[in-house]
C-alpha cells in the first residue's frame, strides 16, 4: 500500500516538478516572478483537451500542447516582461496577474467554466509489479516527466543556449557585451517555462480526467511552493521540491485527512519562506 | 432602488475597501497578495459572533477588524524581514494558508461554509467607505502620512533621518489588515453566506488590479480603480462575459504605458492648489 | 565625542576596514580622505547604523552605536548626506525638509489629529529658515528631483541640519562642484561650525579639504595610514605614495 502511494505520489509529483522548474527557469535566468504560469499550464492542459477531442494520438497532442502553451508564454514574455523589465521588479510581476486573469477569462469563453472531461485516448494497461500496480498512465507520465526534466537540466549545463541564460542570469548588461543576445534568451527561457507547463497540464489532466480554466491557480500556486521549497532558482532543487511535495499530498490523502492536505502545503511554504528562504538545496538566483 | 443596483453599489463600497487595503500596504512600497486572508479573517469573525453570540452588527464588524489587523501586525514582523520577492510569496502564502484554515474549520462550517450573517446595509457599507476615505485625507496631510512617504522613497535613508521603518512598515500592513477585515465582515452581512473559496488568490489579485488601474500614487487612486471596475461590467453589458479579458488586456497595457496609472499624485496635488485657488478667490470677492 | 575603537568590516572575504582606531573630539572639522574603494564611505555606513561591525566598538557621547538601529543614531545626534545624493524623489522640497524634523515632534496616529498645532508652527519656521539659508525657500513646492545637482546637494545637507545634530557626516559634499560652488561650500561648513556643531567630512578635493579640515584621517585599503593637521598630512611620505598617479581636482 505505502509502495503503491509512493508511485502515485512520484507522479503527481513529477506534475509538480514540471511547473516549478518552469517558474525556476524564468526567475533564476530574468529575477522574474511569472504569476501567468499557472494560467499558462491550464491552457496547456486545455489545447491538450482540444487536440485529444479532434482524435489526435496522445503523444501529437502533448507535442502540440506544449508548443501552443510556450507560444502563449512567449506573448508573456513581450507584454509582461520585455517592455518593464527595465523599471521596479513589481511591474513584471503585476503585468502577470492581469495576463493571468485575461488567460482564465479567454479559457472560459473559449471552453466554458463547467469542468470539462478529458477524453480517453488510449488503451490504459495495467501492470501488476509486486505489490504495486502501474498503469500505463503512471508510465506516461513518469517518462514523460522525466525526460524533459533532465532534457532541461542538461539544456543548462552543457548547450550554448544554457551557457547564455546562464550569463544572462549573471548580469544582462555583461551578457549582452559579452555577445549574448539577450532577447533570444528572455524568449527561449519564457517558451521553454511555458512549453513546460503545457505538457504538465496535459500529464496532469490524465490523472485528474477533467479540467477547468481555473485549474491553473491551485497548480501554479503548488509549483511555486516547490520552487521555494527546493531553493529558487535551483533547476535540481525545483524538481525534486515537486516530487517531494506529490509524495507527500498523496501520503496525506491516504493516512491523514484530505482536507488539511492543502494547508500543510502552504504551511510549509509560508516557513520555508520564513525560516529557509534558501530551500533545501540553496538559491543561485539573486535577491529582487 | 432595484436589488440589482443596491447589489452593484454594495459589492462595490466593499471594492473601495479592498482596494484601500492593499494600498495602505503599499504606501510602504511593500505588495500583499493575500489581502483576501485578512478579509475572510474579519468575515468569519464578524458572521461567528453576530450569528452564534448574537453580538451587533456593528460592533461584530469592527471585532473582526480588529482581530484581522492583530493578526496582520503578528504576521507582518517575521514577513517584513523578507525582501523583495519573498516577501510577495510570502503574503501569497499567509492568503492561502487563511482560506484552507476556514476550508477545515468546523466551528463556522468548513467546507459548507457559514449561512446567516445579515444585515449590512449600504449607509452601513458606505459609513465605512467614507470612515477610511475620512481616514486616508488626514493620514496624507498629517506627519505620519510624510514618514510613511519617506519609508517608501527610500527605507534607507528613511532610517538616517531617523524613522523607525520596520514600525512604520508592519503598521502600515495592520492599517491594511484592518480594512480588508472591515470590508470581509460587510460583505459576510450582505451576502448571508460566506465559504472559503469565497476570499481565494483571484479577491487579493483583483484587489491590487483596482489599485494599478486607479493610481498606485494616492489613495484616491484605489477608490477610483474599484468604482470602475465595479460599474465598467454595467456600462459595458453587450461585453460582460469577456470584460475580465478586457480588464486583463487593459492593465497589461497600462503596466507599459501610464503604469503610475488614471490618476497620479502630481494631478491630485494640482487639483488640490486648484481647489485652495477657488476657495481664496471666493474669500478675497467677499472682502 | 567620537570613538572608533579598533573597528573592522569584512564582507565575505574582502576586508573593507581593518582595524581604525579614531578619536575625535567635538567642536572641530575633520576630514577623511583616501583613494577610492579605501572604505570611506562604508566608515559612514557603520557609524551611522547601515551595516553592522565585524569587530570593534563604536562610541559617540559615551553612549555605544555598535548594536544600535539608524534611526536610534539618528536620535542621539547625528546627520549624514550621502556621496550619490539621495533625496526622497516623490517628495517636495520642504517635505524633504519637513520629515526630517519627525523625530522632534509626535509623528505616529497622532499627527494625523493635529493640524495647526503649536509645536508645528516652530518647527515650519526653523524649516524655512533653514531653506532660505540654503537658497531653496522660493523651490519649496517644487518636487526635490527636479531640482539641479548644487541644489540637491544644499537641500540634502539642510534636511540633514533639521534634525539638529551634534554631529554631521558628509559624505563628498564637493563632488560635482566648481570652484565657485566649493568656495559656497565652505562658507557653509563655516557657519554649521559656529552653529557648535562637529563636521565630519569625506572629500577628494583637497582644496576643501586641506582649506577647512582642523585634522585629517587618512585611509588606504581599509587601514588608517595618517593623521594629523593639514600641514603633517601633505609632508606625510605614506599619504603622497597612496596618492601617487591619482589625478586630484
Amino acid at each position: 500500500m505505502f509502495l503503491q502511494q509512493l508511485i502515485n505520489g512520484l507522479m503527481l509529483g513529477s506534475t509538480y516538478s514540471l511547473i516549478a522548474m518552469g517558474y525556476t527557469l524564468v526567475l533564476g535566468v530574468l529575477q522574474m516572478l511569472n504569476i501567468a504560469h499557472g494560467d499558462v499550464f491550464m491552457f496547456g492542459a486545455f489545447l491538450g483537451l482540444t487536440f485529444a477531442l479532434l482524435g489526435i494520438p496522445l503523444y501529437w497532442a502533448l507535442l502540440l500542447a506544449m508548443l501552443g502553451a510556450g507560444i502563449i508564454s512567449i506573448l508573456v514574455e513581450r507584454f509582461c516582461f520585455r517592455p518593464l523589465r527595465k523599471a521596479h521588479f513589481l511591474g513584471p510581476l503585476l503585468s502577470t496577474i492581469a495576463f493571468g486573469i485575461l488567460l482564465q477569462n479567454v479559457a472560459t469563453q473559449i471552453w466554458g467554466s463547467e469542468p470539462s472531461r478529458y477524453p480517453q485516448t488510449t488503451e490504459i494497461a495495467q501492470f501488476q509489479l509486486g505489490p504495486i500496480l502501474i498503469s500505463s498512465i503512471h508510465i506516461i507520465i513518469l517518462a514523460t516527466s522525466l525526460f524533459l526534466m533532465v532534457a532541461i537540466d542538461q539544456l543548462v549545463k552543457r548547450t550554448r543556449m544554457g551557457r547564455a541564460m546562464r550569463a544572462t542570469s549573471e548580469n544582462q548588461t555583461n551578457a549582452s557585451l559579452l555577445g549574448v543576445d539577450i532577447f533570444w534568451v528572455f524568449t527561449f527561457t519564457f517558451f521553454a517555462s511555458g512549453a513546460m507547463a503545457g505538457v504538465a497540464g496535459v500529464l496532469t489532466a490524465l490523472v485528474y480526467l477533467q479540467i477547468t480554466p481555473f485549474i491553473g491557480i491551485r497548480q501554479g500556486l503548488i509549483g511555486m511552493v516547490a520552487m521555494v521549497i527546493g531553493g529558487l532558482g535551483n533547476l535540481r532543487g525545483a524538481m525534486i521540491g515537486g516530487i517531494l511535495i506529490g509524495i507527500m499530498e498523496v501520503m496525506n490523502d491516504a493516512y491523514l485527512t484530505a482536507g488539511y492536505r492543502d494547508m500543510i502545503v502552504f504551511g510549509l511554504f509560508f516557513l520555508f519562506l520564513i525560516f529557509k528562504p534558501e530551500g533545501l538545496f540553496g538559491t543561485t538566483s539573486r535577491e529582487s | 432602488m432595484s436589488v440589482y443596483l443596491e447589489g452593484v453599489l454594495a459589492l462595490m463600497g466593499i471594492n473601495i475597501l479592498m482596494a484601500l487595503s492593499v494600498y495602505a500596504i503599499l504606501t510602504t512600497d511593500q505588495l500583499s497578495l493575500g489581502n483576501a486572508g485578512f478579509m475572510a479573517i474579519g468575515a468569519y469573525t464578524s458572521a461567528y459572533l453576530t450569528v452564534k453570540s448574537g453580538v451587533p452588527l456593528l460592533p461584530a464588524i469592527l471585532a473582526g477588524a480588529i482581530v484581522s489587523s492583530i493578526v496582520g501586525l503578528l504576521v507582518a514582523i517575521p514577513v517584513l524581514r523578507l525582501k523583495g520577492i519573498y516577501l510577495v510569496m510570502a503574503t501569497l502564502g499567509f492568503g492561502e494558508i487563511v482560506r484552507t484554515f476556514f476550508m477545515n474549520f468546523e466551528p463556522t462550517g468548513g467546507a459548507y461554509g457559514f449561512r446567516g450573517p445579515s444585515g449590512a446595509t449600504l449607509p452601513l457599507i458606505y459609513g465605512w467607505v467614507l470612515a477610511a476615505l475620512f481616514f486616508f485625507w488626514l493620514l496624507t496631510r498629517s506627519r505620519l502620512g510624510r514618514s510613511l512617504d519617506a519609508v517608501r522613497d527610500d527605507p534607507e535613508v528613511a532610517s538616517t533621518v531617523g524613522l523607525h521603518v520596520t514600525l512604520l512598515k508592519i503598521g502600515a500592513f495592520g492599517l491594511g489588515a484592518f480594512i480588508a477585515g472591515a470590508a470581509g465582515g460587510l460583505y459576510a452581512h450582505y451576502m448571508f453566506y460566506i465559504e472559503s473559496n469565497n476570499f481565494n488568490f483571484l479577491v487579493s489579485a483583483m484587489a491590487i488590479l483596482f489599485v494599478i488601474l486607479g493610481g498606485m500614487e494616492t489613495f484616491w487612486g484605489a477608490v477610483v480603480g474599484a468604482i470602475i471596475f465595479s460599474i465598467l461590467p454595467e456600462a459595458l453589458r453587450f461585453m460582460k462575459d469577456w470584460r475580465l479579458s478586457l480588464y486583463g488586456a487593459v492593465l497589461v497595457s497600462m503596466m507599459i504605458f501610464r503604469p503610475s496609472g488614471i490618476l497620479t499624485r502630481q494631478m491630485i496635488r494640482d487639483l488640490g492648489e486648484w481647489f485652495e485657488r477657488i476657495f481664496r478667490s471666493a474669500r478675497t470677492e467677499d472682502a | 565625542m567620537l570613538e572608533i575603537l579598533t573597528v573592522s568590516k569584512n564582507f565575505g572575504g574582502l576586508i573593507a576596514l581593518d582595524q581604525v582606531n579614531l578619536q575625535l573630539p567635538p567642536n572641530k572639522t575633520y576630514g577623511l580622505i583616501g583613494p577610492n574603494g579605501a572604505g570611506k564611505t562604508t566608515l559612514f555606513n557603520l557609524i551611522t547604523g547601515l551595516l553592522p561591525v565585524s569587530g570593534g566598538a563604536i562610541h559617540f557621547q559615551g553612549q555605544e552605536l555598535t548594536a544600535l538601529p539608524p534611526h536610534r543614531i539618528t536620535r542621539l545626534g547625528i546627520a549624514r548626506t550621502f556621496q550619490n545624493i539621495r533625496l526622497f524623489p516623490t517628495m517636495t522640497v520642504l517635505e524633504n525638509v519637513l520629515v526630517a524634523q519627525n523625530i522632534h515632534t509626535r509623528s505616529g496616529i497622532t499627527s494625523l489629529f493635529q493640524f495647526k498645532a503649536q509645536g508645528d508652527r516652530k518647527l515650519r519656521e526653523e524649516a524655512e529658515t533653514l531653506l532660505q539659508q540654503m537658497g531653496l525657500w522660493p523651490k519649496r513646492k517644487e518636487l526635490s528631483s527636479s531640482l539641479a545637482y548644487g541644489e540637491q546637494r544644499r537641500l540634502e545637507i539642510a534636511r540633514a541640519l533639521a534634525l539638529e545634530p551634534s554631529l554631521l557626516l558628509l559624505d563628498e559634499p564637493a563632488a560635482g562642484m566648481n570652484e565657485a560652488e566649493s568656495e559656497e561650500l565652505l562658507d557653509r561648513i563655516q557657519e554649521i561650525r559656529k552653529m557648535g556643531k562637529t563636521v565630519f567630512l569625506i572629500e577628494h578635493d583637497m582644496s576643501v579639504v586641506m582649506g577647512i579640515c582642523d585634522y585629517i584621517s587618512v585611509l588606504n585599503f581599509g587601514k588608517l595610514i595618517a593623521q594629523g593637521t593639514p600641514d603633517e598630512i601633505q609632508a606625510n611620505e605614506s599619504v603622497i605614495e597612496a596618492y601617487l598617479g591619482r589625478e586630484e581636482k
